[in-house]
């Protein structure tokens, strides 16, 4: 099933239930809490420009639901892990773990909430390269306060779990990159969290150790606790209940071209919208604008008959970059990706335009 | 957080092992010049009280009988002797003259009665009974019965004495007064001062009374100039052992900016990942300082005069030792507390 959240908003898919999951070995008691994101928006600056990765998104997760967030690059998947880990502090919108609002969290609270709630899996590992394997995963027990002997055992535990057991006194630097991943994972279960976050877990691995992270990470997704994978690698799809596409998709299929009537200040499509058209001017001016983080605006180009605009969103599965509003009363034609590229392989007059 | 912070230096052993030995070198050299400086003002409280005199009168208008370029006639002691309070009253001559050698030898020539109370026992030998004799300082080198000639005049070495050293080593030489006259004044009758047992409660005119610890100060004044350069020495020292200390513990600190990321997103707070740091600049200055007291203890007996560094230096370096730790590590500590954790989010 498909369903599209809004027009602006990522898509999710409910998958079926993937293999492994009901025989989950580093199971938690049922009855976690559920991951509840309501009208998220996570804005910031990039070179003076506003940018919106998460703009509006809602997400309900289910205990025991492993969801994947599949997108480019840049399209917001480490963002939206960040601000579940409670690191990155949203700009509007919550999110809820059962009845603990994690974007609230403050001082206390929110040491206690990245300890013992939540486990990260980071890109790279990001094992600390003087420590152990089994140190490493130490590290996060040891700084809640756990004595030296129950760490070392609780780490001997987690190690044992994910198949390490002969490489607990191996430095990062002398174990693969799947070892390493597993001691990262090891690490992220140190306090059992109901949340474990991971971020693009397979991105420096081969396809053999792939498989002992996913189905590692297929088993942790268990009643009691979620987990959450951001990837933009869609081998991945088979292991998630649920996938959450961060990267808008353009329609591959042709379709009518739409002819648009726009009045002077009218605006076509916005800064950070999905693109889905590539749009030419038949008449009038299209101004380019794009969204500074004061909210000023600076246009970057005023495109006139014959111009074209906004092929780069459908193209690369960006969002938009910038807005267009008509300058006068104008008229424009949308066509879609597959119609563009027939009407540029015989271009009359076209010309190539601007970031949009 | 404190194992964490000794892998990390154990990791780096390489670059901990240079820093601790360029430390060390440091606050080895601190150690000596502050050994130098002590040496210096002990040597002339040191020879200030082995004259064993109460109070000293000198001529009016000097500030002192190790300075003083106005000499009083010796026999001034004789009427000092009278004044109320004074038990004895000796003249002393207090000059320089050099040893005729292949390269002459600087030295100091104290000049008193034979038999006087200032008289201070040798440590081997004999002390003065008649003109042409010497004690000599052992740092001269020589032998008891040796012949020295001292400005032209010849002396035979009868007593040796130590630790009588002063004005960066020059060694000492005990002298007959009438040995000291014609060494100094061509064998007028003078001397630059006169020691007394007692305090005098009235002087004759033309002559004024200083305690030893006026003495003492008077004796200072020409090593001002010296001490201050080796304390502005001592400070561009520890200067450099700041900047060592701290370009170690930055560095480190700028290395582990993806590790403290990560600490500090599984909720480890900016005070363990200080504490860690602090430990790493505790470790580091402790190490140094051992490597200090080595340095200096193997560097001592090559300085030509015998530096001494008391108890108080080696406390006053811890001090300076953690002073500079804790100074050094601030950048460091700065680095660290700025660190976000979203930085373990990113990818390499």
């Amino acid at each position: 099933m498909d369903d599209r959240l809004t027009p602006d908003h990522p898509h999710t898919t409910s998958a079926q239930p993937a293999p492994g999951a009901a025989t989950s070995q580093v199971a938690r008691p049922a009855g976690g809490p559920d991951l509840v994101i309501s009208d998220l928006v996570i804005a910031y600056s990039s070179g003076g420009y506003e940018v919106r990765p998460i703009d509006g998104l809602d997400l309900r997760v289910e205990s025991g639901q492993l969801v994947l967030l599949l997108g480019a690059s840049g399209c917001g998947k480490t963002t939206l892990l960040s601000a579940m880990a409670s690191i990155l502090s949203p700009t509007a919108g919550s999110i809820h773990m059962g009845d603990v609002e994690i974007t609230g969290l403050r001082g206390r609270e929110l040491v206690d909430y990245r300890r013992h709630k939540v486990g990260v899996v980071f890109q790279s590992f990001n094992l600390v390269p003087s420590l152990t394997a089994s140190e490493n995963v130490q590290v996060p027990l040891r700084t809640a306060g756990v004595a030296g002997r129950q760490a070392r055992s609780r780490a001997e535990e987690l190690l044992r779990r994910v198949d390490l057991t002969d490489r607990l006194h191996h430095r990062p630097g002398d174990l693969s990159g799947g070892q390493a991943q597993r001691v990262a994972i090891a690490r992220a279960l140190a306090h059992d969290p109901q949340l474990v976050l991971a971020d693009e877990p397979t991105a420096h691995l081969d396809y053999i150790q792939v498989d002992g992270v996913l189905r590692l990470l297929r088993q942790l997704a268990a009643p009691g606790r979620i987990v959450v994978v951001a990837t933009h690698d869609e081998r991945l799809l088979p292991l998630a209940d649920r996938v959450v596409e961060l990267t808008p998709r353009a329609p591959e299929a042709s379709r009518p071209p739409q002819q648009l009537t726009l009045h002077p200040g009218e605006v076509l499509f916005s800064q950070g919208d999905p693109g889905d058209l590539v749009y030419v001017v038949n008449h009038g001016a299209v101004d380019i604008v794009r969204r500074r983080i004061d909210g000023s605006e600076e246009q970057l180009a005023q495109l006139g008959p014959g111009r074209y605009f906004g092929e780069l969103a459908p193209l690369f599965g960006l969002r938009r970059s910038a807005s267009a509003r008509a300058s006068t009363h104008s008229t424009v034609t949308g066509y879609s990706l597959v119609d563009f590229r027939a009407l540029h392989t015989h271009p009359a007059d076209s010309t190539s335009t601007h970031p949009a | 957080m404190w194992l964490i912070s000794l892998r990390d230096l154990q990791w780096r052993r390489r670059r901990f092992v240079i820093a601790v030995i360029a430390t060390g070198l440091v606050f080895g050299m601190s150690l000596l010049m502050a050994g130098t400086e002590f040496t210096l003002y002990e040597d002339g409280r040191r020879i200030v009280r082995s004259f064993g005199a109460d109070a000293w009168v000198v001529d009016e208008g000097t500030s002192g009988p190790f300075t003083t370029a106005s000499p009083i006639p010796a026999d001034a002691a004789r009427s000092v002797a009278q004044a109320p309070g004074v038990e004895a009253a000796d003249p002393v001559v207090i000059s320089r003259s050099t040893i005729e050698r292949e390269t002459p030898q600087d030295v100091n020539i104290i000049g008193y009665l034979p038999g006087s109370f200032v008289a201070a026992p040798p440590s081997s030998g004999r002390g003065l009974q008649e003109p042409g004799e010497a004690i000599a300082d052992v740092a001269l080198g020589v032998d008891l019965g040796t012949t020295i000639s001292v400005g032209g005049h010849d002396l035979q070495v009868v007593g040796l004495a130590d630790q009588v050293t002063w004005y960066f080593g020059t060694p000492t030489l005990f002298v007959p007064l009438p040995d000291a006259q014609t060494i100094t004044f061509r064998g007028q009758p003078l001397a630059m001062g006169v020691a007394t047992l007692g305090v005098p409660e009235s002087l004759p005119d033309g002559l004024r009374g200083l305690d030893n610890s006026q003495v003492v100060r008077d004796l200072e004044r020409p090593l001002k100039s010296s001490t201050e350069t080796i304390a502005l020495l001592n400070l561009l020292l520890w200067i450099v052992a700041t900047g060592i200390v701290g370009s170690m513990v930055y560095l480190s600190a700028l290395e582990r900016a993806r590790d403290f990321a990560v600490f500090k997103a599984t909720g480890a707070t900016n005070r363990s990942l200080l504490a860690g740091l602090l430990l790493q600049t505790a470790v580091l200055t402790a190490a140094s300082a051992v490597v200090a007291v080595v340095v200096a203890w193997l560097l001592v007996p090559r300085f030509p005069f015998a530096v001494q560094i008391p108890a108080g230096v080696y406390l006053r370096l811890a001090v300076i030792v953690t002073a500079v730790g804790v100074l050094a590590s601030l950048a460091g500590l700065r680095q660290a507390v700025k660190v976000q954790p979203a930085l373990a989010f990113g990818g390499q």
